[in-house]
């Protein structure tokens, strides 16, 4: 039996942080306890997925969830990167004190589309946030999945996520890892330069291929003209997970749309076609 | 039990806070009331800082710095000096007891004034009684009951008065004449575009942003043209305030635009603050007879002239490239007493009934932001009262956070506001803004001896002690 | 057909106001608007329109969605919804026609909003029906009309100096059994007159997009003020923001509140983000989300097309930024 009363979609569930650790300059990764049985929600999660994360007393934003959260014993993770008024608030938190979380919300990526397909992931800083349950997914299920590439950026060193993870994911059989920054430190050996830069230098191939990237907008739309314009892929097979300030979530508050589409429940997840084909432009 | 007031006391770290020290190490009695908050300066202290700290339940604010001359920052408290009055001034007229607000010098050593003034202040405070400002209920409603204070002219008699102004339509000369202008300035490339007027299909006068020649036909000059066009400046000239892009441009952008004298005065105040290079504006200058009221909206006829133009002593702008018309003069003698009898009927009131008409005012507001985007001084690329960690005032709609707006921009504008009056006619609900923002420009003449606008200077509360002011 | 003296309605109302909370059109410093009254006395009979849609009292400009209140590392959270009915007398069918697209927004869209629906739930309305149209009105354009009773629950018409009451849901039956002289339901008229023709016919949703990248949207916005009058008088503008605020403490409680509050998207910061990023930073690019929002977006979405042809939103802008120049434009192109 929840706390939380299940008819009103903007109350949040309660949710206990079990872990901060700094993760990277200005960003954390907060590992949240769903209580009083609030993890039912997430019974369906698909990845790409969102929920809204209070910090009571300030305010909720909307953050990618980072993690597969497993049934019955409901952790969710978030990476959150420290910029305005709630994210203040959350950095200022440890263990033990309550957050609320509102979700999940959004469409998820459709994993079982992507099976049977080479999978190329592209994150760029924060954005691997929502992308790292999709690397989980790949790695526990891989013999459903082809030949996987993941391409992880960030300006410098110092903002790349999940650092601790990689040599796991280089563990992992037919699966490639490469790393780029923009700006190099002296402890830096691996590529320098941009995404788009590196995406050419990897030259992954279109041939039954999905490719999903998460990250700045500009970002998303300079990858997007790389893979389209230099490698031949159509803008169907590349996927992405776009943000806008949202307030509600669930598509009432008409604040996050895009053309047409609401981020919030049309999204966050679509295809480049499908963002192409809208009267507005993310940027 | 009696009732012990709650009292923050900003103190300035070099001389009062030190002062409260020494207070302490000599072992004299202040009382157990006063919150210390040290700041660098009394400078520092901002008017929404103060406004905040009563909203916040403070009983009493103190702010104590250093004597004048003696600033550590040479004259930072020269602000302080300046401002506060200002400010305890507006806090009055909104029905807040003026006692509540005190500013004063206390040098390190004087450990005997620190606790004289604050057991004084802290028994004047007591006496007061708790304070009243914050209503803190959602939905709590206001409605002036009471004989109406009106800020029209106009409004007080049924019938029309004897000065009211009723207007011929049209003024074909001067149409003709912006219109020649403006095709010059396009046609050689002088400026990128013209900000005049129109009239749309509704028969209502609106801004007009002419970009080609041959779309001058469509500018006018009427007794409708009320708007302050000099809002617009900013934005379509500056390339610091908002935009992004922080240096020069190669090419500047320039425009040419209408204004009359009031419009004027705004430019003065704006190229004080630097928003815009003077080379930037061609400025079409109108003698100015008045503006009807209902002007830009369709719903009064009367023909009678706006209250601001009944009180205005300008008939030709204060600065321009090009002057159009001849003003006449016929109705300049209006008593004073007929213009803004508002303010002093308000003035009359008690404290508490003031502060229930500024209430039952704000009442009405929908916080739609009209006043401030109309006015061309509110120009923040983000407004203090629209922060998104809500420092200043919560985003509610309700009372409380609706007078904190009102009051906080009233402030920000004393010095500045030029008296166009635009805010209050884009209010919606019919708000007598100008109610607040005359009263603080009649402190500012008296305390200053200044007018906002009529010339391009900084306004007195950025500028030092002169010595001639007039400090209550 | 029921038929009511203004007397005996005047009555009628005063006895419901006794028991119920009774919101009517007041004059408000000049101003019509929608408060709770104790006495019909204060009411406003005669009025073409009101300042204010009744939109308030469904969807208030500020309303609490919860407490919050910390004690250590505990938080607990107090959900608090509306209560108390309300019956709200005078309202025009253009402000009934909002009430419709608010609830395809917020009870027939999943999930359910409960703090609207409640107050939908809780509220009965006797509608009056205009006896002029204004200058500004459009309602026949969008498929309303002066006399439509779509979405009261009494109708009521001025005739011969009294009222025809139709009783038209089981809600207005309810109170109407307050007072002997109505007799129970009666049919909902099928045909609506019409008052007037106008030209201007709304553009349907298919025009909309071939005309998103026209510069008419950079013209119309240069005067644009970007201040929130014309979201926040229109009957059917709903986008809102959320935000929590503490409360003033008492005994070092730490209590705040989660409120939502009105809020448009003409606004400059509306869709700016903590970094910075302001996809809609231009005014242009705001007024026609505005209007494509009303009449494109909304009804793929909800169904309804977003506009109840008031005319508020010409009345009140103060620079003369007009719907109807704009359906106008939008129609004529092809």
């Amino acid at each position: 039996m929840t706390d939380k009363m299940k008819t009103n979609p903007m109350l949040p569930y309660l949710g206990k942080l079990v872990e901060v650790k700094d993760i990277a300059t200005e960003i954390k990764l907060f590992r949240v306890e769903m209580l009083n049985g609030g993890g039912e929600a997430f019974h369906d999660y698909k990845p790409g997925q969102f929920a809204f994360v209070s910090a009571f007393g300030v305010g909720e934003a909307p953050f990618g969830i980072a993690n597969i959260p497993t049934n019955g014993d409901a952790t969710l993770d978030f990476a959150i990167n420290r910029l305005g008024s709630v994210t203040t608030d959350l950095h200022e938190l440890g263990v033990g004190d309550m957050v609320g979380v509102r979700g999940p919300m959004g469409n998820g990526f459709p994993m079982d589309k992507f099976k049977g397909k080479n999978l190329i992931v592209i994150g760029g800083g924060i954005g691997g946030a929502p992308l790292r349950p999709v690397i989980q997914t790949v790695i526990a299920n891989r013999a459903d999945y082809g030949h996987f590439q993941i391409l992880w950026a960030a300006r410098n060193p110092s903002l790349l996520v999940f650092t601790d993870e990689y040599d796991n994911w280089r563990a992992t059989p037919d699966t490639e890892l490469h790393l780029t920054v923009d700006q190099a430190d002296n402890t830096w050996n691996h590529d320098v330069g941009l995404i788009t830069q590196l995406i050419e230098r990897v030259a992954p191939s279109p041939e039954n291929a999905i490719t999903i990237t998460c990250g700045p907008p500009i970002m998303i739309h300079f990858v997007n003209r790389v893979l389209v314009e230099k490698l031949g892929f159509m803008p169907e097979q590349n996927y992405v997970t776009l943000e806008a300030r949202m307030h509600c979530g669930i598509g009432k508050c008409g604040r996050c749309n895009l053309g047409t589409k609401l981020i919030c429940v049309d999204g966050p997840v679509f295809t480049m076609a499908e963002v192409g084909a809208l009267l507005e432009s993310f940027l | 039990m009696s009732f012990e007031p709650k009292i923050i006391a900003y103190m300035c770290t070099w001389c009062s806070y030190t002062g409260a020290d020494t207070a302490g190490i000599a072992r004299l009695k202040s009382p157990a009331n006063i919150r210390d908050i040290r700041v660098p300066c009394s400078g520092r202290v901002s008017p929404e800082l103060i406004m905040r700290t009563f909203e916040q339940g403070a009983d009493g604010v103190l702010v104590l710095g250093c004597h004048i001359g003696e600033c550590h920052y040479n004259t930072g408290n020269h602000r302080a000096a300046k401002r506060l009055p200002v400010l305890r001034a507006l806090l009055a007229y909104a029905g807040l007891e003026p006692e509540r607000l005190r500013l004063d010098w206390v040098s390190a050593s004087e450990g005997e004034r620190y606790s004289h003034i604050t057991t004084e202040f802290t028994e004047t405070v007591r006496a007061l009684g708790p304070i009243h400002w914050r209503i803190a209920e959602r939905g709590a409603r206001f409605v002036w009951d009471r004989e109406p204070i009106s800020h029209r002219y106009s409004a007080f008699n049924d019938e029309q008065p004897k000065h009211a102004i009723y207007y011929t339509p049209v003024y074909d000369q001067q149409t003709q004449a912006i219109r020649t202008t403006a095709r010059d300035l396009l046609a050689n490339k002088q400026v990128d575009n013209v900000i005049g007027f129109e009239v749309g299909p509704r028969g209502r006068t609106r801004p007009a942003f002419i970009h080609q020649p041959e779309d001058v036909e469509r500018l006018v000059w009427n007794q409708d043209c009320t708007h302050n066009l000099s809002a617009y400046l900013s934005k379509k000239l500056g390339w610091g305030t908002d935009g992004g892009r922080k240096k020069q441009p190669d090419r500047l952008p320039k425009a040419a635009v209408v204004v009359k004298p009031c419009d004027s005065r705004s430019i003065n105040v704006l190229l004080a603050e630097n928003r815009f290079l003077r080379e930037q504006i061609y400025i079409i200058g109108m003698a100015c007879d008045g503006i009807r009221q209902g002007a830009g909206f369709n719903n009064e006829k009367s023909g009678a002239i706006q209250t601001r133009c009944a009180a205005c002593n300008e008939r030709t702008p204060v600065i321009f490239d090009t002057l159009i018309g001849d003003p006449e003069t016929t109705y300049r003698e209006i008593p004073p007493e007929h213009i803004y009898p508002g303010i002093d009927h308000l003035n009359a009131l008690t404290p508490s009934e003031r502060m229930n008409f500024w209430l039952s005012q704000f009442d009405r507001c929908i916080r739609c932001y009209a006043c401030r985007q109309a006015c061309p001084m509110c120009d923040c690329p983000t407004c203090l009262y629209e922060r998104d960690d809500s420092l200043w005032v919560g985003m509610g709609i309700d009372v409380d956070e609706k007078r904190a707006f009102h009051l906080g921009r009233a402030y920000h504008l004393a010095g500045r506001c030029v008296g166009c009056n635009e805010c209050e006619r884009a209010c919606p609900m019919d708000i007598p803004l100008s109610l607040i923002h005359r009263k603080m420009a009649q402190e500012m003449e008296t305390i200053f001896s200044y007018r906002a606008g009529m010339a391009a200077v900084p306004p007195p509360f950025v500028t030092i002690l002169g010595g001639e002011e007039n400090l209550p | 057909m029921n038929y009511l003296t203004h007397q005996e309605l005047a009555a009628w109302l005063d006895r419901l106001a006794q028991e119920h909370t009774l919101i009517a059109p007041l004059d408000i410093a000049g101003n019509i608007l929608y408060r709770p009254v104790s006495d019909t006395k204060e009411v406003v009979w005669d009025f073409v329109r009101s300042f204010m849609s009744v939109k308030e009292v469904f969807f208030p400009p500020t309303e609490r969605l919860m407490l919050m209140e910390k004690i250590g590392q505990q938080v607990t959270l107090t959900e608090t919804l509306p209560e108390g009915n309300s019956i709200i007398f005078g309202v025009r069918p253009c402000d009934a026609r909002g009430l419709l697209t608010f609830d395809a927004l917020f009870i027939e869209n999943e999930p359910v909003d409960p703090y609207y629906a409640r107050r939908r739930e809780n509220t009965t309305l006797i509608g009056l029906a205009c006896q002029s149209v204004g200058a500004s009105c459009f309602c026949t354009n969008v498929g309303g009309a002066p006399d439509d009773p779509t979405g009261m629950d009494i109708m009521l018409t001025a005739s011969n100096g009294g009222y025809v009451a139709e009783i038209i849901t089981e809600k207005g039956e309810k109170i109407s059994k307050k007072y002997p002289v109505f007799d129970g339901l009666s049919e909902i008229r099928p045909h609506p007159t019409h008052a007037r023709k106008r030209e201007l016919k709304v553009p349907p949703k298919e025009v909309w997009p071939a005309r998103f990248n026209d510069d008419f949207w950079a013209e119309m916005a240069e005067r644009c003020l970007s201040c929130r009058i014309c979201a926040y008088v229109c009957p059917s503008c709903r986008c809102f923001d959320v935000r929590d605020e503490v409360l003033p403490g008492e005994d070092g409680r730490n209590q705040s509140e989660r409120i939502r509050c009105w809020d448009s998207c003409n606004g400059i910061p509306y869709r700016r983000v903590a970094g910075g990023h302001n996809p809609r930073f231009m005014k242009n690019q705001r007024l026609r989300n505005r209007f494509f929002c009303k009449f494109y977006y909304f009804p793929i979405h909800y169904g309804p097309v977003s506009c109840t042809g008031c005319g508020r939103c010409i009345d009140a802008c103060p620079v003369n930024v007009d719907i109807t120049e704009v359906l106008g434009y939008v129609g004529r192109r092809k």
